[in-house]
């Protein structure tokens, strides 16, 4: 510690600033929390006004404690005015870039993007051209000037590349609406806190407050997340809270939500169950219709059980998404076993076909589902010519007269969900293959030469060996696997025509919240039910992490 | 002896397991290789039943005395078959009888028929209960009163050797000439129809973005978590591990409010910005950083260098397989993504599309020519394996890594 260093006046003085500073800025953000409630403000939403006078409360608070402790010269005052000075920077260097519209000109850079593109190639050239040194043979020479060339190469690129898609009007437009007054004060409140940044952080100041040695890295540390923090606040966590919230509310989007408490779940779980006396009563009979309607029955003989719910559609994309999961998790992830077991055998040729393998799982859903969509084709569609051909061969090979099924796939409500199944189970079996193969590389190969040498087979080496020490591995793929199945979407929504397919029988949870949260703007409602889908995903994936825990035994 | 069986189980049983294997690939490989091919096709091909793989044309040749090239067809000539050139097709053929005798027919031209008695006052009988009209049909120079039994349409086929030989037969059942021959033009035509090119430029702007991007953001988090001491670190730490099994849908409905009060919505700002902030990734970069030596960086802080000094010339330059790795993914994704594009952007709004809307729109659009579909689809899905093929090592071992530690 340089305690014995008495600060020279110069510090003194910035550091009596910074307390001033520190003072100004607390008036201002009180003055900031009564201009908020004082209605001179145009139309703000409720949770907007209490966000921000919150922000600006915390932030006059700290900031007049900020000023005692920099009176006192303790580091705490340092700590404090770095965080209120560096949160107030990028604020204004959000609102600067804001204002001088760089965030919508990204669409403006799309529109002259494509002359670009060729290049980018160059800079890529480039950087092949600049990383080849490392596997040039003669070192010291050629290295250098090969790196060079390539960063010189890149460079070049890349002007080309700013020069083509037309940067110089970009930045005279940013700058023209810099010069506007808001753009103007957001400039001003960076220079100003990045003045104030400065004063505190410099050597002497820090010095005089009695920073301790660690709190370099404290700050660092902090100063390296803040851009994913700030972020990861204001896109997920920040959203998260606000989806909650708005499960409570009949919030629509664009007008101010209101509070309904539970209602949204209310509706969602309002069922009933009811004993029919003869299978063709009708359900207006035993429910009263105007509330609920009739999700489905279960006969047993001449009674049977009624299902009817407030909402039946929720119940209905329930049953879909359960049956989805439990067919499609089961369909990619067997094949997956078997096939990584196959794998996992010292042949040649095994990188080919994983390779091959795993091909399904990069393509995009949507271009996937249209593919299969016209395979799944019932005239001209390639599946239903293999069932013909395969019927056809049967037949002749045992004279059989089985009548070809000619499947509707897509258009018959008894196969429509299952198309859906086979595309998605289709699509993850790769993937899970390769996740399999990287477990079962883990184990030790001597467990397998000591069973062969105890003289047990194949099948006794994977039903007592391999099994047992993938476990882990499996439950990674199955709940990873059911977690996304509980997510399908995008397949329905593009083989399906309408989306809910023939009789509601792919309408699934995510697609019934788009249809509630973006073409009903039901948004509270929509919101509701992303919770209970959570909810659903997550017992869900504790079942199974139970499950694993109890069959973990054989790991120990 | 012993040796000789064991060989020869040995070589049924990777028999087998080739077999398995094989009929997985052509499984998985099958529908790509179906999107590629038809994709080439002309739309009266993609129609065809039984579907047929290859993409095929009708070929034609230029015949004497006609100004078009002259599609071929396979044609019967004595029990013989002979390619014949399709010279007149809509050639209507009755096939007449006398109403004494409806075994006895023959076939001529309906224009070659007069109707007995003059089109005013045609003359007619009754066969088998029912009123039949007359004509008048010339047989071996005779006018014979008949009645038409039936009626088709045939095409006149000539023989392009020898343009009198001519040969009538019905079209639709006979079997064109063709040969195996792609349309690339169909991605031209898409492209054109669907703003395709626009949407591919949008998709590729925000894929860099996003992916240089989240590089940043996880690189400098991870590096924060996983080398720098901090209070509160590990709290944050616990609470991004804890958002990782966050079902992305539970976030569009608040997003989307978010974008509205930002005015994002219809913008690409919206399908960038929020995405490069990715737990994962600053969850994936921390796991990679922390298996990195203390003591070089040591080293290196004592030499006075500074954290972001040390960042850039020594951990990412060690770090590039990694780096790729999280690039893959986040390209992957970037690419790929639809639910949230519809959800954000407007259907109307094509200035703003990315590819898999494109596609969307043009499900509805071109639902009629599957081989324009199919080649929007293929625009969609080849930049991917592209980057596959060159990456393979990267996606397939950082998957496999994903597994085992996650």
């Amino acid at each position: 510690m340089s305690e014995h260093q008495k600060p020279d006046t110069l510090t003194n003085l910035i550091l009596r600033i910074a307390m001033i500073w520190r003072g100004v800025f607390t008036v201002v953000a009180a003055a900031g929390v009564i201009t908020v409630w004082s209605g001179r403000l145009p139309e703000v939403p409720l949770w907007q006004k209490i966000l921000l006078s919150l922000v600006l409360s915390i932030a006059a608070g700290f900031s007049a404690f900020g000023a005692v402790e920099i009176a006192r010269r303790n580091h705490r005052g340092r700590m404090i005015s770095l965080v209120i000075d560096y949160l107030a920077f990028v604020a204004c260097a959000v609102m600067t870039l804001n204002i001088g519209e760089v965030f919508i000109g990204i669409d403006a850079l799309a529109e002259t993007f494509g002359r670009g593109i060729p290049y980018l190639g160059i800079v890529l050239a480039g950087y092949l051209l600049s990383s080849m040194d490392e596997y040039s043979v003669r070192k010291q020479t050629s290295e250098q000037s090969l790196k060079q060339v390539g960063r010189w190469v890149m460079i070049f690129g890349f002007i080309l590349f700013l020069w083509q898609v037309d940067t110089i009007n970009g930045v005279l437009y940013f700058l023209g609406k810099l010069a506007q007054p808001a753009g103007l004060i957001s400039v001003a409140g960076m220079l100003i806190f990045g003045a104030a940044l400065w004063t505190v952080w410099r050597q002497p100041s820090a010095a005089a407050m009695h920073v301790k040695t660690n709190h370099e890295q404290v700050i660092s540390g902090w100063l390296f997340l803040s851009p994913n923090l700030i972020g990861f606040l204001i896109f997920f966590a920040g959203p998260l809270l606000l989806s909650f919230y708005f499960s409570f509310t009949d919030s629509d989007a664009f007008n101010t939500p209101n509070w309904i408490g539970l209602d949204n779940y209310a509706k969602i779980l309002n069922i009933k169950f009811v004993t029919l006396s003869s299978p063709t009563q009708l359900a207006k009979e035993v429910v009263d219709i105007k509330i609920y309607d009739e999700v489905g029955r279960m006969m047993f003989g001449s009674w049977g059980i009624l299902f009817a719910a407030a909402d039946k559609f929720f119940w209905l994309a329930l049953r879909n998404t359960l049956t989805f999961v439990l067919f499609a998790v089961p369909f990619s992830v067997v094949p997956a076993l078997i096939l990584s077991n196959v794998l996992n055998s010292k042949l040649p040729g095994m990188k080919f076909y994983r390779a091959i393998y795993f091909m399904p799982s990069i393509a995009a859903v949507v271009g996937i589902s249209l593919v299969w969509q016209w395979l799944y084709n019932a005239t001209i569609g390639y599946i239903n010519y293999f069932i013909t051909l395969g019927i056809e061969f049967w037949n002749n090979l045992f004279n059989l007269a089985i009548v070809d099924p000619k499947i509707q796939w897509v258009s018959d409500e008894k196969t429509a969900l299952f198309a859906v199944i086979l595309i998605a189970a289709w699509q993850t079996m790769g993937f899970n293959t390769v996740l399999f193969l990287a477990g079962l590389q883990n184990i030790p190969g001597e467990l397998y030469e000591a069973a062969t040498v105890d003289g047990a087979g194949a099948w006794d080496k994977f039903w007592g060996i391999t099994l047992p020490l993938l476990a882990p591995t499996t439950f990674y793929v199955v709940s990873t696997t059911t977690i996304q199945a509980m997510q399908v979407f995008e397949q329905v929504f593009i083989l399906m025509n309408p989306p809910e397919g023939p009789n509601n029988s792919t309408i699934t949870l995510v697609l019934y919240l788009y249809r509630s949260g973006f073409q009903n703007f039901k948004q509270g409602y929509a919101s509701a039910i992303a919770w209970v889908l959570f909810i659903v995903i997550f017992g869900l994936t504790l079942i199974q992490f139970q499950r694993q825990r109890q069959s973990s035994i054989y790991e120990s | 002896m012993k040796i000789q069986s064991y060989r020869l189980l040995r070589f049924i049983s990777n028999f087998f397991l080739y077999f398995l294997l094989t009929f997985f690939a052509l499984v998985m490989i099958f529908p790509f290789l179906y999107m590629l091919a038809t994709s080439f096709k002309t739309p009266a091909d993609t129609f065809r039943y039984p579907p047929r793989m290859l993409p095929q044309n009708a070929v034609t040749l230029a015949v004497d005395g006609y100004d078009e090239p002259l599609p071929l067809y396979y044609v019967d000539v004595d029990g013989q078959q002979a390619e014949y050139a399709l010279a007149k097709s809509n050639i209507k053929i009755g096939t007449y009888a006398p109403a004494d005798n409806l075994t006895a027919t023959v076939d001529r031209r309906l224009t070659e028929v007069k109707p007995t008695g003059g089109a005013t006052n045609q003359q007619k009988v009754t066969v088998n209960g029912k009123e039949e009209k007359l004509f008048d049909v010339d047989l071996d120079g005779q006018i014979v009163p008949m009645i038409l039994v039936s009626q088709t349409t045939v095409g006149e086929f000539i023989d392009p050797k020898n343009p009198e030989t001519k040969i009538f037969q019905n079209v639709r059942l006979s079997e064109p000439v063709e040969s195996v021959g792609g349309h690339p033009e169909n991605y031209t035509e898409v492209i054109e129809l669907n703003n395709m090119a626009r949407a591919l430029t949008n998709t590729a702007l925000v894929t860099i973005l996003v992916v240089l991007g989240q590089l940043v953001t996880s690189v400098v988090g991870g590096y924060a978590f996983a080398r720098l001491k901090f209070p509160g670190r590990d709290t944050v730490f616990v609470f991004y591990l804890g958002t990782v099994m966050i079902p992305f849908v539970m976030l569009i409905v608040p997003l989307y409010q978010l974008m509205v009060l930002i005015g994002w919505t219809d913008r690409l700002a919206a399908l960038i910005i929020p995405w490069i902030f990715s737990a994962y990734g600053t969850f994936l970069m921390r796991q990679h950083f922390i298996t990195f030596p203390k003591e070089i960086e040591e080293a290196a802080l004592i030499d006075g260098a500074s954290r972001l000094q040390i960042l850039r010339k020594i951990l990412i330059p060690a770090s590039v397989p990694a780096l790729a790795t999280q690039a893959t993914f986040t390209f992957l994704y970037a690419w790929n993504s639809f639910f949230w594009p519809l959800v954000i952007i407007n259907v109307g709004n094509e200035k703003n599309h990315v590819l898999t809307l494109a596609l969307n729109v043009l499900r509805g659009r071109a639902s009629d020519t599957p081989n324009l579909i199919l080649a929007g689809a293929a625009i969609a899905i080849i930049p991917p394996l592209i980057v596959f093929i060159f990456g393979q090592r990267f996606f397939v071992e950082s998957v496999a890594s994903s597994g085992v530690k996650g």
